[in-house]
């Protein structure tokens, strides 16, 4: 049976420090959920009180429609993989993976056969009578998600489960991962704070900051439409740049800044402008913005400048950076003052950060093609983009 | 050069080594030389080697009888090993679980206890075998060895309980709770993979409680009123008293009394060294 | 804890009013088999025990004959432990039915209502003892017990070194000594003993304590017996800082001529040796009025029955029983089982009749006719202490006589002082009540908040792991361990406790009203114990860490060897160190003065100077320590990662920098909380001091537990006395080590550190 998992109202103190501050998720049928956020962000502890290794103070959870919230974790039958991996250190491969088994008194032959599947699917048909102090980190964490697999759980939990790889093992296993929940068709709460996973890896992303969810939604949509400033810049890499913007009639102004704003649509004077990197291009005229630049970072296929826009005052936090083509990183120089064009601007309110909409323009136009309001709903699918 | 560094290094290294180690074994080597030598009269000098080697030190120690012409080593090696035994399990069974509260639960009163518990190492025991007297004849396990057991186990329940409480904190939480996420009760957690997993560290503190058993016998001698139940630290003793003293029994005895505690420590001296401070378990 | 629970005393009367929980109807020992069972406790060692054992025997049987079979269980008990047992055990009705022991401890016994009167004289007896010894046994009018043998010291002469000259006068002795080849002494003497220098001050006719109990041993006699002490010394006729041990080593080994020695002596003699017992010799020019006789101390072994809660019919027959064994044992059947078989000197005048083949007994009876019975008096035991000491500062030039024998007085009079005045206890007891209040009121307050009842509520599961673990500690640790602190508001002896309130506690910080750093006040014997943590933790810690730090070198040759044989000396009792140890250091015969001769230094008097003796008590207890700390270290240096070293490298630290910037930071999280441990074991560490120096020089090497021990038993079981300083070094301890990281409180911490380093 594959289960759903159901959060209402769950709120969860630790000592003096409020963590968990009214958490609601509905998590359906095998879907991939990661909860990402910064650390401290209260994440980890969600995931715990799923698992039943801490109690909430306040609300319930279901899985699979059955009440959990006060039961031990062993009645709630999931699987986990720690961070820490948490093998059995004086148990091999083999009875590690049988651990749970051997707990629920199961048949020797049907514990044996199941471990080999196990084994099979996860390539440690060599390591099982190894002692864990002597895989290496890789295969430590194969085994560690081959015990949370062995006992078939309808839930499985992931906490960071990648984050003491190298990067191209975690290449490796993201994608493993990601081919075992098509295979296992089960539900799997993922807890991360690394973005890359979280994009990769999620039928739906919840962002959660201070013990709140912020956002809900599929990652693509939450990467392009960010309900407040905060999820705006937690996604991407390089983090959205913002400046903070005057309304003169129909344009949008601050020092080294001016963009035409198409018509109709309703701001407050003042307000804060969010720039992707990856959302400008260099152009020569028709630049929505001047930048001066400070350091430019070759990637290969492309490349990151570093600089000013304008003078401090409308900057709000760090340098501009901006996307620029490969060769861009051999022709300029620090002191190169250069146009950019925004392809994309989201804007957000400079009280409450949340997300006024976002407005999309033609390379090659002055005009914006298209406006999106706010997401009305937080968990809502698809944005209403009306064409101009 | 370089070589001739490292060679340098090394012998200097053990030559450190070495100046320790006589002043580590010299004192020993004179207790071993005093129980091989014949008669009572130990010579001035300075090689510890015994004067005319004879092992009648120790077939007096170990041949010695009672009233009733009993073989008394035996029974008295019996009676120390089983309460030494015992006083060990006892206390590490006792200990293990409350250890085990304090590493990984928070409850109202921990640190008043803990500093409590402190605090009894803290107290000299001037006045305390008196009370203790009439707490085992409440019980009735005076002349027992159960009795002293009892005793032992308790006095050496707070080390035990720091010593083990720092092993299961060197063990990560997310060993009992993958235990329990996989299906075990706390205990069965607890009793399935933290206890395993903490076996040197209890090894170390039940080698402590045995050692101390081992070799006390103030408490025993007063606890205890028939000579077929003393202990052989008792029977030591009897060879050291002021005006009675044989040295070169006293020195066989030692050296048979301090026997089993070398080979343990021989024995355990990885987990000793291991144990002591990270609770000997790195993944 | 274990080691240090040493003897103590009787404040029973005390726990009795205090903690009547604590009395359940206690078992009585149970007879077996039909025939009535009693015990026989002595103290005895292995060759004495043997005739005790036959004269036993020969008991049962006669008393089967008669058709009344009583069984005999004897007991052997420690030396160490005879008197705390007997303390402890009697009041309880766990004791024995009779026991043997000297009389000098009679009056101790009767004032603590531990012994009741022998009873009725059997008119079988009559003739059979001699009345001096009958006396020794009388206190307050009452006779206690019955007498077994006499000790008393005597000159044993080797013929075989003898010259062919009169040997009857201290004088002949003195001209021997001019003429005897090195290394051979004309007489093993003790002399820096009160016991074995009794007979010098008896011949000038110097007593150490009168019949009311005052110090006597002052004045020209006194001082001329010490000046003739010195003489002794420097003439060369004594060896310097005779011990018993010495005494024995010397004449068996053939180094004395004679020795004066008692009854123990014996049988340590080989049978190569030849020689003979006579009495000590004489003045030859007695002072006036004296005969010049000298006439050592006499102790009277005897039996006594302990005072015993009537209980029923079966005591009556128990009692008979062990009447009629300690007759049988004293008079003359028993006495000549126990003279042949055992050696006893035997106190029975009859039994000598038949036993003219006993040739050495004989001779020391003869001796023993002529000493004189130790004063029965209950503060005499209290003389041995200031006297003693008073002699060694003699005889190390430290004092002359008068002053000496002055201070002896003035230390007499200070720890025999009368017990502070009982006070009103209700003061104490509404204070107490109060203070109670005062915390329920607080409890109820906690315990009406509601967030706290939350709180207590989730710790609810965790107390069902601890609550046995307490419990035990609390009945076996705590309340032992209260008891015992309680009895500092209390002073008096045995069943006559009285409340004192703070006398003891104010007392102690006052330096009894003598100067504050004067010897043995409170704060010198502090300042002594924290000189002695502090070097001894120092020197643990250096060497420890300078031994791990080599052994570590992970490609040192033999290293599993190195590291198993520096381990050893933790493996061995620390009573057994401290004993090699002193032995090491005796001044003849001592390893350690051996080695310094090897090596052309001169010989040292290792307790007869502040500095060596403590240099001695140290160096054994760095011995004994150093093995903890160094696999405390060796176990934190494998958790230190290598990369560190090799960053520090390439960085261009030096090997000093890379001790001093990563092994030392990174060691101190686990070593802080061993060095807290060490320094409290250490601050606590009876053994050593006792057993090595035991104070010497003039207790100046003592520490404030070793001090808290004399108080409880060798300064007259000033019991509540010593409970006051137990609990000052408690809250010394306390204090000092609050804030410092504790073994297993601080473990967490460096187990997340670590978790950081790996990750």
């Amino acid at each position: 049976m594959v289960t759903s998992l159901s959060l209402v109202g769950i709120q969860k103190q630790l000592g003096k420090l409020q963590i968990l501050r009214g958490i609601d998720l509905e998590v359906e049928s095998g879907e991939f959920i990661v909860l990402v956020g910064p650390s401290g962000c209260g994440k980890s502890t969600l995931l715990r009180t799923v698992a039943g290794l801490e109690i909430p103070d306040a609300g319930r959870i279901h899985i699979g429609g059955r009440d959990v919230t006060h039961l031990p974790p062993r009645e709630r039958h999931i699987g986990m993989v720690f961070q820490s991996y948490a093998l059995y250190p004086h148990l091999t491969v083999r009875e590690n993976l049988a651990f749970a088994l051997m707990l629920r008194k199961a048949d020797p032959a049907a514990i044996e056969a199941r471990v080999r599947e196990v084994a099979s699917m996860l390539g440690l048909e060599a390591l099982l009578d190894r002692y864990p102090r002597e895989l290496s980190g890789g295969q430590r964490q194969r085994v560690a998600m081959g015990r949370a697999i062995a006992k078939r759980p309808s839930l499985f939990l992931f906490d960071e489960p990648l984050s003491n790889l190298d990067a191209a093992l975690r290449a490796e296993v993201r994608v493993e991962i990601k081919r075992l929940h098509t295979r296992l068709e089960a539900t799997m709460l993922y807890v991360t704070h690394d973005q890359v996973e979280a994009m990769t890896l999620a039928d739906r992303l919840v962002v959660l900051r201070a013990g709140k969810i912020e956002q809900v939604g599929r990652p693509l949509e939450v990467y392009a439409h960010p309900s407040n400033r905060f999820v705006a810049s937690f996604l991407g890499s390089p983090s959205m740049n913002f400046l903070k913007v005057k309304r003169q009639g129909e344009r949008l102004v601050a020092p080294g800044l001016s963009i035409e704003m198409p018509e109709g649509i309703e701001t407050p004077k003042e307000f804060l402008l969010g720039v992707r990197p990856h959302d400008v291009e260099r152009v020569d005229k028709n630049a929505h913005l001047r930048m001066e630049i400070d350091v430019i970072e070759a990637m290969g296929f492309e490349s990151y400048a570093y600089g000013e826009v304008g003078e401090d005052p409308s900057r709000v936090a760090g340098p501009f950076v901006a996307r620029l083509g490969c060769e861009d990183a051999q022709r300029l120089r620090r002191g190169d003052r250069i146009g950019l064009f925004a392809k994309r601007i989201h804007l957000f309110d400079l009280g409450d950060e949340r997300s006024l909409g976002c407005i999309e323009f033609h390379p090659r136009s002055i005009q914006p093609v298209a406006y999106s309001r706010p997401l009305a709903s937080l968990s809502e699918a698809g944005a209403m983009e009306k064409p101009l | 050069m370089p070589k001739l560094r490292t060679a340098i290094t090394s012998i200097f290294t053990h030559f450190l080594i070495w100046l320790f180690l006589i002043f580590a074994l010299y004192p020993i080597l004179w207790v071993i030389a005093l129980a091989f030598s014949k008669g009572v009269v130990p010579e001035s000098r300075v090689l510890p080697v015994p004067s005319h080697f004879s092992l009648e030190h120790f077939q007096a120690v170990i041949l010695r009888t009672d009233a009733q012409g009993r073989w008394l080593f035996a029974r008295q090696l019996w009676n120390s090993t089983l309460t030494a035994t015992a006083t060990a399990f006892v206390s590490v069974l006792i200990a293990i679980p409350a250890a085990y509260a304090f590493s990984r639960f928070d409850f109202v009163g921990k640190a008043t206890t803990l500093r409590g518990l402190l605090a009894t190492q803290m107290f000299p025991g001037v006045a305390a075998s008196v009370p203790l007297y009439l707490v085992l004849d409440t019980l009735n396990l005076l002349d027992t060895l159960s009795g002293l057991v009892l005793v032992y186990a308790t006095s050496t329940l707070p080390f035990a309980l720091f010593q083990l409480r720092s092993t299961f904190d060197t063990i990560p939480r997310d060993l009992d709770e993958a235990a329990m996420v996989d299906g075990a009760s706390r205990v069965e957690a607890f009793l399935r993979v933290v206890l395993p997993v903490a076996r040197p560290g209890i090894a170390i503190t039940a080698l402590f409680a045995f050692m101390s058993a081992w070799n006390e016998f103030i408490l025993a001698a007063t606890f205890l009123s028939r000579e077929e139940h003393y202990t052989l630290p008792i029977l030591l003793q009897s060879y050291a008293t002021e005006h009675d003293a044989n040295l070169g029994h006293f020195a066989a005895g030692a050296i048979l009394v301090s026997l089993p505690v070398m080979i343990l420590f021989y024995l355990l001296q990885r987990e000793l060294v291991a144990g002591l401070t990270a609770g000997g378990v790195k993944g | 804890m274990l080691i240090s629970t040493l003897l103590q005393r009787r404040f029973l009367s005390l726990v009795l009013h205090m903690a009547p929980f604590l009395f359940v109807a206690s078992g009585r020992i149970q007879a077996q088999e039909g025939a009535l069972t009693i015990f026989l406790w002595h103290a005895y060692g292995e060759g004495e025990a043997r005739g005790l054992e036959a004269a036993v025997k020969a008991f049962q049987a006669r008393a089967q004959e008669e058709g009344r079979p009583i069984r005999v269980e004897i007991t052997p008990v420690p030396f160490g432990a005879y008197a705390s047992k007997l303390q402890a055990a009697i009041p309880t009705g766990k004791g024995p039915d009779l026991f043997i022991d000297a009389h000098d401890r009679l009056a101790f016994y009767v004032e603590s209502e531990l012994i009741r009167p022998f009873g009725a004289w059997p008119p079988e007896l009559d003739g059979e003892f001699d009345p001096l010894h009958l006396n020794a046994l009388r206190w307050k009018g009452v006779l206690w017990g019955l007498p077994l043998s006499i000790k008393c010291l005597v000159l044993y002469l080797n013929r075989k070194l003898a010259p062919p000259v009169p040997l009857e006068t201290l004088e002949d002795f003195e001209a021997l000594a001019t003429r005897l080849p090195k290394g051979i002494w004309p007489l093993a003497w003790e002399i820096s003993s009160t016991y074995g220098s009794a007979a010098l001050f008896h011949a000038y006719g110097a007593r150490h304590i009168d019949e009311a109990g005052h110090f006597t041993l002052l004045g020209p006699a006194a001082e001329a017996a010490l000046f003739r002490m010195q003489a002794l010394l420097a003439k060369g006729v004594v060896p310097p800082e005779g011990s018993g041990e010495l005494v024995r080593n010397l004449f068996a080994s053939g180094r004395a001529v004679a020795a004066v020695s008692g009854p123990w002596l014996a049988p340590d003699l080989g049978p190569e040796l030849e020689w003979e017992v006579r009495p000590l010799p004489r003045l030859r020019e007695p002072p006036k009025g004296q005969s010049g006789a000298m006439t050592p101390f006499a102790t009277v072994e005897a039996v006594f029955f302990p005072s015993r809660i009537p209980q029923g019919k079966e005591d009556k027959a128990r009692e008979q029983a062990a009447r009629a064994l300690a007759i049988f044992l004293a008079a003359s059947e028993g006495a000549r089982i126990r003279a042949l078989r055992g050696g006893h000197i035997v106190a029975s005048e009859r039994a000598w009749k038949g036993l003219e083949g006993l040739e050495r007994e004989r001779a020391f009876r003869e001796a023993a006719r002529q000493a004189i019975p130790m004063p029965t008096h209950p503060l005499m035991s209290r003389v041995f202490g200031p006297v003693d000491r008073a002699i060694r500062k003699v005889l190390r030039g430290e004092l002359e006589p008068g002053p000496a024998l002055i201070e002896a007085s003035h230390r007499f009079a200070d720890e025999t002082r009368p017990p502070p005045p009982p006070r009103d206890p209700r003061f104490a007891i509404v204070l107490l009540t109060s203070l109670l209040l005062v915390l329920l009121f607080f409890a109820t307050r906690r315990l009406l908040d509601p967030q706290f009842r939350v709180t207590l509520l989730r710790s609810l599961p965790a107390y069902a792991w601890v609550a046995h673990a307490l419990i035990a500690i609390f009945l076996l640790v705590v309340l032992p361990l209260g008891v015992g602190a309680l009895t500092s508001f209390f002073a008096g002896q045995g069943r006559n406790l009285h409340y004192v309130g703070l006398a003891n506690y104010i007392d102690i910080l006052t330096a009894r009203g003598q100067g504050l750093f004067s010897r043995g006040s409170f704060y010198l014997v502090l300042g002594v114990t924290i000189l002695w943590t502090i070097l001894n933790v120092t020197l643990h810690v250096v060497i420890g860490v300078s031994l791990a730090l080599l052994l570590s070198r992970s490609r040192l040759f033999l290293r599993p060897i190195y590291r198993v044989l520096l381990i050893l000396p933790w493996a061995i009792p620390n009573y057994v160190t401290a004993l090699t140890w002193k032995g090491m250091f005796h001044r003849q015969y001592g390893a350690v003065n051996a080695i310094l001769s090897a090596i052309g230094f001169e010989p040292v008097s290792w307790f007869a100077r502040f500095s060596t003796a403590f240099t001695a008590n140290l160096i054994t207890n760095v011995w004994l320590g150093f093995p903890f700390m160094m696999v405390v270290t060796l176990g934190a240096l494998t958790s230190i990662p290598k990369d560190l070293y090799e960053a520090a490298e390439v960085d261009g630290a030096t090997p000093w920098d890379c001790f001093w910037r990563i092994t030392v930071p990174m060691l101190r999280p686990a070593l802080l909380p061993a060095i807290t441990m060490g320094a409290v074991w250490t601050f606590n560490m009876f053994n050593v001091v006792f057993l090595v120096s035991a104070g010497e020089p003039d207790g100046s090497t003592e520490i404030l537990v070793s001090e808290a021990y004399r108080w409880a038993f060798t300064r007259g079981n000033q019991i509540g006395y010593a409970a006051a300083y137990s609990v000052l070094i408690f809250v010394v301890l306390f204090l000092s080590t609050r804030g410092l990281p504790i073994f297993g409180m601080q473990q967490k911490n460096l187990g997340e550190k670590k978790g950081v380093a790996h990750a």
